[in-house]
């Protein structure tokens, strides 16, 4: 028996110290000349399979693969509202073959306690690919008609109606604190595990209103399983001609504008000037493609493609103003002042 | 006419029939690798097929998923190892069955229903989709909390005797289960301020560890020159007529299948330990005690998960809202190709459907002969002898392990759950309800949670219970299923057959 059980042990460690080698042996940082790129660069995305942030990251990466002569191996790395990939990718040598497909969701990383990581201390935007909107949805059959209806009566009525939300820092929690701030509502709300699951509330009448990014609400508006009430921007758009945007029916919201979900892309802080520049530029020609153009319009979301200093004001933007409202909706103990984050003006 | 004709293109057109083939195939042979989920392998699917046509992808892509599910079995049965979490009910009586020498006869018959639970989930969803949908859509938060407890239950036929140990194992399982980042509130749990362990255990690793490694470590204790079974019993093809005995259970445990799949919260997993304790209630006479190796055990949970993928592609194609992991994967590939999923595909792109609806009856009826043709290869797994099994295991729930999120840190939870396995396999506490916590314990916190906090107060939390139908026949079954258990209704029961 005991010969059995040293058998046993021995195995064990065999295992461990196999994998422990294992893991020593890569990131061996060498500084990158002008002829990056010299081997495969890594894309990690931060969500997980068939998200709008892998299917952009996916279609994305053979169109760049052809500008930038080299190949882009694309893996998702999920998990903690994409805290986990955020930390990989930081924690890669800043050499420019280790890229980060993300989201906005680590905007409020900071504020919400979820990790140390922040696009703006810690990473550089080789491109925000395209952006959003966020639309205030209820069933076709629902009393409220308009906006205003919903919120006067939220107002009246505190905790009378359901919100549904996607968690903390979610599209529907900015919103609801949005709201809250302005206009004093007070909703019930329960969270959910994303878009699917809260549309599929809404559908079932679990809930009574919800915020989720219009494309996918839209199929569902020209249905008629759901009326769509407002447009969380300053002029109505394209897809959704018949929905008013947000500022015609209350001008106050403009400050927090433009405000919504974004799809970028990022390099360590770190990364060397030509690296970044490189990739800067063959990134903007294949978003520009209109292969990927179609792409985008078929997720329904809006071209964006910008870099720089202009990418950095974007996002500096949406941190600001989702960070001081869940802020000041008493959402978050943690003051946005602690990070320098800036109020919205 | 014109549904027959789209029906009837995946079996016309070469290259469909060859997809659909080829996926089914490849699908049987990646699914039965513990680890290689079929989740995994439709994703690279995915990105493999960006530049293809639309219907050719989606081909192949049915093809991988009912091969997957079924493949996952496999493993159950041979090495005590679920391919998938589909499969793990698979394991409870497949692997003593497997034992017993019986191997061949597992494979062959869960092959079979598998083909027929397949089957019945594409019927339904040829004829019932819309109804079922609206079924589905509106399963509540109660729902799903009564259906993960209905599933809980399941610990005391899981336990073998030792009762107190099942229900040790099933609460671990279930702190386990919510280790990590809070969906509702939010906050993190049990992390100890480490971000790895934020996005918590994923259950597959602890499958991977608690039934794979912890069988490696088990066995090395009495490795011998033998394989799992000594000797195989020489069974011919079993005849019509002892097959067509379990067809009552099939189709009842397909049913269950079916729906529960069909539920956006509820998958393949839960489909199969519900079928597998449907068969432990219902079936009065099965061959030996379930657990030991009934047949029963082993073709209601295969029923279950594959009439299961015909429940989840209901609500893909009329709702544009996926049943489980992979439909969601399905949902990217529509969108890249330009299509809309949602409540209006049908309209749109109704043709899609019957296409669809061909493709996995071809996908079944390609898994029925493939999955016959090749029980005499998989079965040569049970005689190789351990010391080239097991080696060659251990590698593969590494690899698997370490495949789901690229993330060393899951090879590290596997084999700590392959070590505490193993500890609890000698001290005779069952690994099952383990597993089976981690699977339904977030289940069971988010939708209590959620129900709870969309009442009014503590009354009209209880008072949702016996609110609707569908909640009020989920609530009298499960207090029913409950009672059943205890001492108190074996006697009344006794006493009225008596009187």
């Amino acid at each position: 028996m005991k010969i059995k059980s040293s058998k046993t042990t021995a195995l064990l460690f065999i295992l461990i110290i196999s994998l422990l080698s294992a893991c020593g042996s890569n990131s061996s940082a060498d500084n990158t000349g002008n002829n990056y790129p010299e081997k495969d660069i890594d894309g990690i995305i931060m969500w997980g399979e068939g998200g709008a942030t892998d299917i952009i990251g996916r279609t994305l990466a053979p169109i760049v693969e052809k500008e930038i002569g080299s190949s882009l191996v694309m893996q998702n790395r999920a998990g903690a509202a994409g805290a986990i990939a955020t930390q990989y990718v930081y924690d890669q040598a800043a050499d420019g073959y280790t890229l980060l497909f993300g989201a906005e969701n680590p905007n409020l990383y900071q504020v919400l306690d979820i990790s140390e990581r922040s696009y703006q201390e810690d990473f550089v935007p080789v491109s925000v690919i395209a952006n959003s909107f966020a639309g205030i949805i209820v069933k076709e059959d629902s009393p409220y008609q308009t906006l205003e209806d919903l919120v006067n009566h939220a107002a009246e009525n505190p905790n009378d109606l359901i919100f549904g939300t996607t968690g903390e820092g979610g599209l529907p929690n900015v919103v609801l604190a949005m709201l809250h701030n302005e206009f004093g509502t007070e909703f019930r709300t329960v969270p959910y595990d994303g878009e699917g699951p809260v549309t599929t509330a809404l559908l079932g009448g679990e809930i009574d209103a919800t915020t989720v990014t219009i494309s996918a609400a839209q199929d569902y508006v020209e249905s008629g399983d759901f009326r769509m009430l407002a447009v969380i921007n300053d002029e109505e758009i394209e897809a959704l001609p018949d929905v008013p945007a947000i500022t015609d029916i209350y001008p106050e919201i403009d400050k927090y504008l433009p405000w919504g979900p974004f799809q970028a892309v990022f390099a360590h802080k770190d990364t060397p000037e030509d690296v970044l520049a490189k990739l800067t530029e063959s990134f903007e020609v294949a978003i520009d493609t209109s292969d990927f153009r179609t792409t985008l319009e078929n997720l329904g979301m809006e071209y964006l493609n910008i870099s720089g200093q202009e990418a950095i004001d974007y996002i500096e933007q949406n941190r600001s103003t989702s960070a001081w409202m869940l802020y000041e909706a008493g959402e978050t103990d943690i003051s946005p002042e602690e990070f320098g984050i800036p109020q919205p003006e | 006419m014109e549904a027959i004709q789209q029906f009837l293109i995946p079996f016309l057109d070469l290259n469909l029939l060859f997809l659909v083939a080829a996926g089914t195939f490849g699908g049987i042979i990646l699914g039965a690798i513990p680890g290689l989920s079929v989740t995994l392998c439709i994703a690279l699917i995915l990105s493999l097929t960006y530049s293809w046509e639309l219907l050719d992808a989606l081909a192949l892509m049915l093809g991988v998923y009912f091969g997957g599910v079924f493949g996952g079995s496999r493993a159950s049965i041979l090495i005590n190892m679920p391919g998938g979490p589909s499969n793990v009910a698979t394991s409870f009586d497949g692997y003593p069955l497997a034992q017993k020498g019986e191997a061949r006869m597992a494979l062959t018959l869960s092959t079979i229903y598998s083909f027929v639970g397949g089957i019945i989930g594409v019927i339904v969803l040829a004829t019932l989709a819309p109804l079922v949908a609206s079924v589905a859509i509106n399963f509540g938060q109660r729902d799903y909390l009564l259906l993960a407890l209905l599933g809980l239950l399941l610990v005391g036929s899981l336990s073998k005797g030792a009762t107190a140990k099942g229900i040790f194992a099933a609460g671990a399982g279930i702190l386990v289960g919510l280790v990590g980042m809070d969906t509702i509130g939010g906050g993190a749990r049990f992390t100890f301020g480490s971000l790895e362990l934020m996005s918590g255990v994923n259950f597959i690793v602890a499958l991977l560890g608690l039934f794979g490694m912890s069988e490696i470590l088990f066995q090395l204790r009495t490795l011998n020159q033998k394989g799992v079974a000594s000797f195989l019993k020489k069974t011919v093809f079993p005849p019509l007529r002892f097959i067509l005995k379990f067809l009552p259970i099939s189709l009842r445990v397909s049913i269950i299948g079916v729906f529960v799949g069909a539920l956006p919260g509820a998958g393949g997993e839960i489909a199969a330990l519900l079928g597998y304790d449907h068969a432990k209630q219902t079936v009065k006479k099965p061959n030996r005690k379930f657990g030991e190796g009934a047949y029963e055990g082993v073709i209601a949970p295969e029923a279950a998960n594959s009439a299961a993928i015909g429940g989840a592609l209901i609500p893909l194609l009329t709702l544009g809202i996926p049943g489980d992991a992979v439909t969601a994967i399905f949902i990217g590939a529509l969108f890249i190709h330009g299509l809309q999923p949602g409540p209006l595909l049908m309209e749109q792109s109704g043709d899609l459907f019957w296409v669809m609806v061909g493709s996995s009856v071809l996908a079944n009826v390609f898994l029925l002969i493939f999955g016959l043709l090749v029980v005499s290869i998989f079965i040569k797994i049970v005689t190789v002898p351990k010391q080239v099994l097991l080696p060659i295991i251990a590698v593969i729930t590494v690899i698997g392990s370490y495949s789901i999120n690229n993330s060393i840190t899951d090879v590290y939870w596997m084999l700590g759950f392959g070590i505490i396995g193993f500890i609890m396999k000698i001290n005779k506490f069952p690994v099952a309800p383990l597993v089976l916590g981690i699977i339904l314990g977030p289940l069971i916190d988010t939708s209590f949670r959620r129900a709870y906090m969309g009442s009014d107060g503590f009354g009209d939390f209880l008072f949702g219970f016996v609110n609707t139908p569908i909640t009020l026949i989920l609530t009298i079954v499960f207090i029913f299923t409950m009672l059943g258990q205890t001492n108190i209704f074996t006697t009344i029961k006794g006493k009225l057959k008596k009187g």
